[in-house]
């Protein structure tokens, strides 16, 4: 369906009544599942996606090809390296979207999908402190609206976060666009930021992940045709992006553990007592 | 994903688990009774996107969200539907036409047809989504066919599908395993399968007859697949259920765990109906005593236990660490120590895996557990019936 990208001008509302540089509504939670080691469960407006993390682990009996069938390649290599594998599954449910669509095993975006995240993740976390074991991200998307990539990635972070994997920084992601087509060759062009399905069918759009609150880029997918000159505006507004959402999933990660000190789950730290709980 | 995962058990253990769960009562290793099922949390209509979504979560952690969308898809005809006007199709006609003159009623045409037409299979596509397991993985093929079997037994659900002559619904139910599996994922699966089923709802339709279906595009309106009895808001008729059952020595155990399976001698999956048109009036007027389902059986399929595979003990008598040594060492038995293995006496204490096929008598048993009236479908039925699927 081609989105009447025209009407952006009269009002600068997008299609979902957005200003520019609006993220849609965010909403994450942490240890949502009691068997896993880790695990998340974040919404970005309509995108759904469930994170589960097993490990770090002794890895299993390889069977067959089941790296290349189930898991995504590792981010750092096989279980007898010095480092931890990072192995990551997405599972995109065949009702995530409007139209039924089954993906298989083999479809390439989501093989390329898991590589992105296993490579940045496995950038991020402190691989070297677990020799011979292999860390499991399995990702679940249940409903899609755009913006996949930078939701698995949010996730996992969440989930990595749970299952107290040392690493570095946050992760974040988000996506970022430009009002007008690649074709349109309009020099006015706003970036947008955190595109839905709709103007991610349309627009000219890239993924970007931030490593915690510096400006460090650790991944960057763009898919489309973009003008060079609208990229750096659109990267900009990217990685403004990510700030918010680290800060949101931040809050998240901050009220569940104020949460399991005040059930009694874990200990109060010493230096806690400072701590604001209320 | 074949029930056969690895245990880490060791042939003590192994053998230490079976004797207690011999026992009567068993005692089993989470401390339930026989015929208890894990606690679980269940929730429907999670997923706005879907037709009809649930998700259960098992008390061991062990979680499983289904989503159920379906499409309207064009029914394939058979070739001599009207062109060739056979024998019995003339007979039929010819009934009816006596029949319409008799009762003076157009309508009563099409409904004949409605009836007497089934649905087909292919009407329904099921997929079983494991993590770190591939979808054509013998195991997780399995569970989907076991799952899908049990809703095409009695060619009553695809019936439910119809539109009209030249259209159906097609159903395609989504079943994602969320957790690592920490247990053999059937029972879960299968009662997530039925909360999204009958969470399941379908556009009203607003065409007549065999035109193109037209929908109300008010969801509020929208049937539930399964329809609630308008006074009492309950459903009628529900989808099946398969349960997993296993035989210990002389007791039966319904919802294995891991452990448990370990030493299973044998293993079913038996699923059931609930038969509605057995119940009828009578079953009404008595419904506050609830003197239970009518239940139906619709497939059961042998599930290879793992137990199988384990290794067996050694006894003391054999084992040369305790000086036994000569006392075996003769022969044959010297060159083909696993020989000596398998054909060793049962001793008491010493884990011996399971040889040989399931007797006839246990699995009579077992079924007949299964159906039981006010036994555990029906409990689990019961139990499903207090979620909220509106």
């Amino acid at each position: 369906m081609p989105l009447d990208t025209s009407t952006y001008n009269l009002a600068l509302l997008r299609v979902d009544g957005r200003r520019w540089n609006e993220l849609r509504r965010i909403h994450a939670q942490i240890r949502t599942q009691a068997a896993a080691d880790g695990s998340s469960y974040l919404e970005m407006g309509h995108t759904k996606v469930m994170c589960v993390v097993t490990g770090p682990s002794e890895p299993g009996p390889r069977r067959g090809v089941a790296g290349a069938g189930g898991g995504g390649g590792g981010g750092g290599a096989g279980g007898q390296s010095k480092e931890a594998e990072v192995v990551v599954n997405i599972v995109i449910a065949g009702f995530s979207s409007v139209d039924r669509k089954r993906r298989g095993r083999g479809d390439k975006r989501t093989l390329e999908m898991q590589s992105t995240l296993s490579n940045t993740l496995a950038a991020t976390l402190h691989t070297h402190l677990f020799p011979h074991s292999q860390i499991n991200i399995s990702l679940h998307v249940l409903s899609q609206d755009g913006s996949l990539l930078a939701a698995l990635i949010n996730a996992a972070t969440l989930a990595c976060v749970d299952a107290g994997i040392p690493m570095t920084d946050y992760v974040t992601a988000c996506t970022a666009g430009s009002t007008s087509t690649y074709a349109a060759n309009d020099e006015g062009a706003d970036p947008l930021l955190d595109l839905n399905h709709q103007e991610e069918q349309e627009l000219p759009g890239l993924t970007v992940a931030t490593l915690g609150d510096s400006d460090k880029v650790v991944a960057l997918v763009c898919e489309s045709r973009v003008q060079i000159s609208r990229l750096e505006g659109m990267l900009a507004v990217g990685v403004d992006g990510c700030k918010q959402v680290r800060e949101i999933l931040d809050q998240v990660i901050k009220a569940q553990g104020q949460k399991m000190i005040l059930e009694g789950t874990v200990d109060k730290g010493t230096g806690l007592n400072d701590m604001d709980l209320d | 994903m074949a029930s056969s995962q690895h245990v880490l058990l060791s042939p003590a253990e192994l053998s230490y688990l079976h004797s207690s769960l011999s026992l009567t009562p068993p005692l089993r290793p989470d401390g339930r009774s026989p015929t208890q099922y894990r606690p679980l949390s269940a929730e429907t209509g999670i997923l706005p996107g879907t037709n009809g979504s649930a998700r259960i979560c098992f008390a061991d952690g062990t979680e499983a969200i289904v989503g159920v969308k379906a499409e309207v898809e064009k029914t394939k005809r058979r070739w001599d539907d009207d062109t060739i006007f056979s024998e019995n199709n003339h007979h039929q006609q010819q009934q009816q036409q006596q029949q319409q003159q008799q009762e003076g009623e157009e309508e009563n045409e099409g409904r004949n047809n409605n009836d007497e037409e089934g649905g087909s299979s292919d009407w329904v596509e099921l997929t079983v989504e494991i993590p770190g397991y591939r979808d054509d993985d013998s195991g997780t093929v399995f569970l989907g066919q076991m799952l899908s079997e049990a809703l095409l037994a009695d060619g009553g659900f695809v019936k439910r599908l119809r539109i009209n002559r030249r259209f159906h619904w097609k159903l395609f139910l989504d079943i994602l395993l969320i957790s690592p599996p920490l247990s053999y994922p059937l029972p879960l699966l299968s009662l997530t399968t039925h909360l999204a089923l009958l969470a399941t709802r379908l556009p009203k339709l607003k065409s007549e007859g065999d035109e193109d279906p037209f929908f109300d595009d008010d969801w509020a309106a929208a049937p539930y697949l399964y329809a609630r009895d308008p006074a009492t808001k309950r459903v009628a008729e529900r989808p099946p259920v398969t349960l997993l059952v296993m035989a210990v020595g002389g007791n039966i155990i319904f919802d294995p765990s891991k452990e448990e399976l370990a030493v299973a001698d044998v293993v079913l999956a038996v699923s059931v109906g609930d038969d509605a048109q057995g119940k009828g009036e009578d079953r009404m007027d008595v419904d506050g005593s609830n003197p239970g389902r009518n239940l139906k059986l619709l497939s059961i399929r042998t599930v290879d236990p793992p137990s199988r595979l384990t290794p067996p003990g050694v006894a003391n008598a054999a084992n040369s660490a305790y000086g036994h040594a000569q006392v075996v060492n003769t022969g044959a038995n010297q060159k083909m120590p696993e020989a000596r293995q398998t054909e060793s006496e049962a001793v008491e204490g010493v884990w011996k895996p399971p040889r040989g096929g399931a007797k006839a008598v246990v699995m009579g048993a077992l079924v007949q557990k299964v159906l039981v009236r006010g036994g555990v479908a029906d409990e689990v039925l019961d139990a499903l019936e207090g979620v909220d699927t509106s």
